[in-house]
């Protein structure tokens, strides 16, 4: 009986030990050996500390590091915190410090960026070296780390004992891994989600897309991304085999493309961007891309123009549209049919998954029922987050009371997204009332970057809003007001940014006005704003 | 030339300050300076200011993996579109 998602490695270590469960590039590793390190890194890891209920930081880049690192943490008990390796030290030393993370894993090659990190005190206790050794020359006490803490190497971890830890350190509504997204208010917020929350999407996935031990699933989502449960769980569930595609290895999408045929991936499953970008880019007809049966998009809306594309491209894949919010996973989907070539607008994001429901509740608090009526999007059921991390208040504001629920007191989670149903029962996005927005799938809280510019001395007022791309989702527009007397050039406002937020969150749009247009109520009139821009 | 795109990439595209000044022969994927959206937008600023069309064929490491390699493919373009012309 699988109850926690390690046991899915365990099963499968023990069915098929010789299978290839992770390929990063020219390595590999088995799923004996995916199961032996793991142990060994959880016994390391229980020898330094780290006990149930830990939140341990992983700061590594994609790789076959990542893949153990996850499942070790996990047969601590404790629970992953996977930290963005493109994110600016500071705002990754927030996470460190608010989830409490004291033991993190990283790389030989990033430990300078730790030490970059925290300039003054270090909340870090060890340090644990999770990829190849040292660089040939270097010794253990060369690595340089913050004072105070200690540095485990991987020689240490390899010349571990294997032997399995007990099962019983977690239980399936303990917490498998913390997810920052971004927050309103400023600072990035930590979804925590169980090994139950987390199994409810795992299962329904691999059966819907019947994921067996032929398959090849491409990794192609940070760690610190939910799509990055499906590619690894699901997976390992199923005995597949798991491609991990290293950020690097995305940049040039004919990169991507020869990836895809050379391993012969089965199934794809990224954010629409990225698909995008294959076809426009991508060379996709002049190469063999037959291997691929499903494509599965997720985050954000993916343009009709360019999936028809893609569909006449690669017509023998199956095509799945998932759509949920980090703080559920996916919690409905929508399998597209052959698109009417009139059709421009976006396709459903569909019904709910197995296991979960998804309901519409409109302005007089009724459910929807009929086709074309709108309201806002709740989902009940055993994937809803466990809250946010050190944030009850803002957890209580999202897992509200179900009000349909006559029998007991429920939970549902209000997404903040508005749909309507089709004649088919299918649910159709339409949109958001509030600052919350997606680019390149990521989800982006326009508040939290106007809430890092406002703490700039010479920026008296800003509005960051979203300009509507074809392929990128949205851009990021800042309009900002100085201080009299001050002065701000666009290169100050962008290094200002790149310091506190991931470059996905750093507007590239950057415009300069005496004060901001406000509304009768003293506002900031975001239509106008919206309106007056002119690319 | 080289200038011109050095200035932009500098600018636009680094995100951290310790790798400035670049270096023409800086590589600018290993350093994380070019993933697939600073490319685009590479893509889109070379276009309009040098005037080429960048075919999806040389959206390719060998021509965007450092400042000299960019100029030289944009300086072969502009050769075949003379030919062209």
């Amino acid at each position: 009986m699988v109850y926690l998602l390690h046991q899915f490695l365990e099963t499968s270590a023990r069915r098929s030990p010789n299978k290839t469960a992770v390929i990063s590039g020219e390595q590999s590793l088995s799923y004996g050996e995916l199961d032996v390190l793991t142990n060994q890194l959880a016994r390391v890891l229980q020898a330094r500390g780290v006990a149930p209920g830990d939140r341990v930081g992983i700061y590594v880049s994609k790789s076959l590091a990542s893949v153990v690192s996850v499942f070790a943490i996990l047969k601590t008990g404790a629970c992953y915190v996977p930290l963005d390796p493109g994110a600016p030290p500071q705002r990754l030393a927030f996470i460190i410090r608010d989830s409490e993370i004291t033991t993190l894993l990283t790389s030989a090659g990033k430990v300078a960026r730790v030490q970059a990190m925290f300039p003054d005190t270090c909340p870090l206790e060890t340090v644990v070296l999770v990829d190849c050794d040292l660089p040939a020359g270097r010794r253990l006490d060369e690595v340089p780390v913050p004072a105070g803490v200690t540095v485990v190497s991987w020689n240490e971890v390899v010349a571990c004992s294997s032997a399995p830890l007990p099962e019983n350190l977690a239980i399936e509504t303990d917490t498998a891994y913390i997810l920052y997204t971004s927050g309103s208010t400023g600072t990035p917020k930590g979804v925590m989600i169980s090994h139950r929350n987390s199994l409810t999407f795992v299962n329904w996935a691999a059966e819907c897309v019947c994921l067996t031990a032929d398959d090849r699933v491409s990794s192609h989502a940070p760690l610190h991304f939910d799509l990055s449960i499906f590619d690894i769980y699901s997976s390992c569930k199923a005995g597949a085999t798991i491609i991990l595609v290293p950020e690097g290895a995305s940049t040039f999408p004919v990169q991507l493309t020869k990836l895809i045929e050379r391993e012969r991936i089965t199934v794809w499953y990224s954010v629409p961007s990225a698909l995008t970008l294959l076809v426009l880019y991508g060379q996709i007809e002049a190469n063999d891309l037959s291997c691929l049966r499903a494509i599965i998009f997720a985050g954000e809306v993916f343009p009709v123009k360019y999936l028809r594309q893609l569909m006449a491209m690669l017509p023998q894949a199956r095509y799945l549209n998932w759509y949920g919010p980090t703080e559920t996973n996916v919690c409905t989907s929508y399998e597209v049919t052959p698109l009417e070539p009139e059709r421009t607008t976006p396709i459903p994001i569909g019904k709910a998954c197995a296991n979960m429901e998804a309901f519409a509740v409109n302005s007089a608090g009724e459910k929807v029922t009929e086709p074309g009526e709108s309201g806002e999007l709740y989902v009940r059921g055993p994937s809803l987050m466990q809250g946010y991390w050190g944030h009850p208040e803002k957890t209580a504001k999202m897992l509200v009371r179900n009000l349909f629920q006559p029998h007991f007191y429920e939970l549902a989670y209000k997404t903040g997204d508005i749909v309507t149903l089709d004649a088919d029962g299918n649910y159709l996005y339409i949109g958001r009332e509030d600052g919350m927005i997606k680019t390149r799938g990521y989800r982006v809280e326009l508040g939290e970057i106007e809430s890092v510019l406002y703490g700039h001395p010479a920026i008296r007022e800003v509005a960051v809003l979203p300009v509507p791309d074809e392929v990128l989702g949205n851009r990021l527009r800042a309009v900002i007001s100085c201080y009299e007397g001050t002065r701000l050039s666009r290169e100050e406002v962008l290094s200002f940014c790149n310091q506190q937020l991931p470059h996905y969150m750093v507007p590239d749009l950057i415009e300069f006005c005496e004060m901001l247009p406000k509304t009768s109520t003293g506002k900031t009139d975001r239509v106008s704003l919206t309106q007056s821009f002119s690319s | 030339m080289e200038t011109i795109v050095n200035e932009y990439i500098s600018r636009e595209l680094v995100s951290q300050p310790d790798l400035l000044p670049l270096q023409n022969d800086t590589p600018l994927l290993e350093h994380g300076i070019l993933d697939s959206l600073s490319l685009l937008k590479l893509v889109l600023f070379l276009e309009e200011r040098f005037s080429v069309e960048v075919a999806p064929k040389d959206l390719v490491p060998e021509h965007f993996g450092t400042i000299e390699a960019i100029c030289k493919y944009l300086r072969a373009q502009h050769q075949v579109q003379e030919v062209q012309g």
